[in-house]
């Protein structure tokens, strides 16, 4: 077994090992928790929702993760549940605050004022400001099916809306940031 | 650029044209380098969107939850009060799955010290109460004792990691026996401490497994 297959194994007990004495109330395991998961939840967040909710939402997923330990079962990893939590909390905050305005992009909307580079060190970030001036409902579903690899179908349950909907957003959505990002 | 096909173009890279609709558009993209142009930059969004990186926080979040973890939302408490009359059961299952698996590891090693580990309890039929945890802690012993001949074919990181790793184990199943004392009946406690053996139990018949295949 090479060295860092044990190492993710070991890493794998130890999240498993916290994951119990969490589930037990034991804060010092679950902040261990938070520390090797934060960096995926709050970046997940902060691409699903505005910059501003983000640190909030982060800690809403944390303190509903420590009430609904109970609920986990180990059928799945701790950051799969974790996750699936995540999007959960997000979505629910995005019916509460009534983001549905803005929902749908067009397929001419301009992402104007948002300056694509060629490969560079920043263009990560150029892709991130890009990705985060697209319309809520395009930008979520582009972030769950492209940069979290869920099915057109899960995303479509989560939303409320058709598969094909959401097909139609992830394609202007590509559209968009095509156009941004190699100018 | 043609609308029609241009429009078809995400679908085409997630592969969920039919067959028809893909000869038909690949057909068309060998004839219009605008629509051929404009599925390359596609390509690259949706690559560029598989390799983000994750960004933690610019401040720490941590004492803010920490202040907000209520002690009797703990899920524990809860979880207790839902375990009924199948636990032992389960935990006779949990216990014997570990056993039936240290002894795999036993054999895959070829016995090098005193032999596998006791049989597991059985499981079919009625069930009759069984005391698993001398079985248990008599596994352990002896993956122990076999880790400690073995761990040489280690690198000191690796170890290292390890005995963090059985450290934070340990402490769970210390805590799991402290509580047992004060609530010896608690369903929900024994069904922690033999998941947390299990778990244990696991990271130990890894670990020699990985020393044996090093050796």
């Amino acid at each position: 077994m090479p060295r860092q297959v044990l190492e993710d194994t070991l890493t794998a007990d130890s999240i498993a090992a916290d994951t119990a004495l969490a589930a037990s109330g034991d804060p010092s395991a679950f902040e261990r928790l938070y520390r090797s998961h934060v960096a995926r939840i709050h970046t997940l967040v902060r691409r699903m929702l505005d910059a501003d909710e983000t640190d909030d939402v982060t800690q809403e997923v944390f303190i509903r993760a420590w009430q609904k330990l109970s609920t986990f079962r180990g059928e799945s990893a701790f950051g799969t549940w974790l996750h699936w939590l995540a999007v959960n909390v997000v979505l629910a905050r995005r019916k509460s605050v009534g983001v549905e305005r803005g929902r749908f992009i067009t397929e001419n909307e301009p992402l104007d004022g948002v300056t694509g580079r060629r490969e560079t060190p920043e263009l990560s970030l150029d892709f991130e400001e890009a990705l985060a001036r697209l319309p809520e409902g395009a930008r979520q579903v582009f972030v769950l099916h492209d940069v979290e690899g869920y099915r057109h179908d899960e995303i479509a349950r989560m939303l409320g809306v058709v598969p094909g909907t959401s097909k139609s957003q992830l394609h202007h959505a590509r559209m968009a940031l095509r156009r941004h990002l190699d100018r | 650029m043609n609308d029609h096909w241009t429009n078809r173009l995400s679908e085409y890279i997630d592969g969920e044209l039919d067959n028809e609709e893909r000869v038909a558009l690949e057909a068309h993209l060998a004839t219009c380098g605008s629509c051929y142009a404009t599925l390359a930059e596609l390509r690259q969004v949706v690559a560029r969107a598989q390799s983000l990186d994750d960004t933690a926080p610019a401040t720490d979040l941590w004492p803010d939850i920490r202040a907000r973890l209520t002690p009797d939302r703990r899920p524990g408490v809860e979880r207790a009060r839902r375990f009924s009359f199948s636990v032992p059961q389960l935990l006779a299952a949990g216990i014997a799955l570990v056993l039936l698996s240290a002894g795999g590891m036993w054999l895959g090693l070829g016995s090098r010290t005193s032999g596998p580990p006791s049989a597991p309890p059985q499981t079919g039929g009625d069930y009759q109460p069984v005391d698993w945890r001398p079985t248990a802690d008599a596994a352990v012993a002896e993956l122990e004792q076999a880790l400690s001949l073995n761990e040489g074919q280690l690198d000191t990181a690796t170890v290292r990691v390890l005995r963090q790793n059985l450290a934070v184990i340990d402490r769970a199943i210390a805590q799991a026996q402290r509580a047992l004392k004060r609530d010896p009946g608690s369903n929900y406690l024994n069904l922690h401490l033999a998941n947390t053996m299990r778990q244990k139990i696991e990271l130990l018949r890894r670990a020699n497994a990985l020393a044996a295949g090093q050796s």
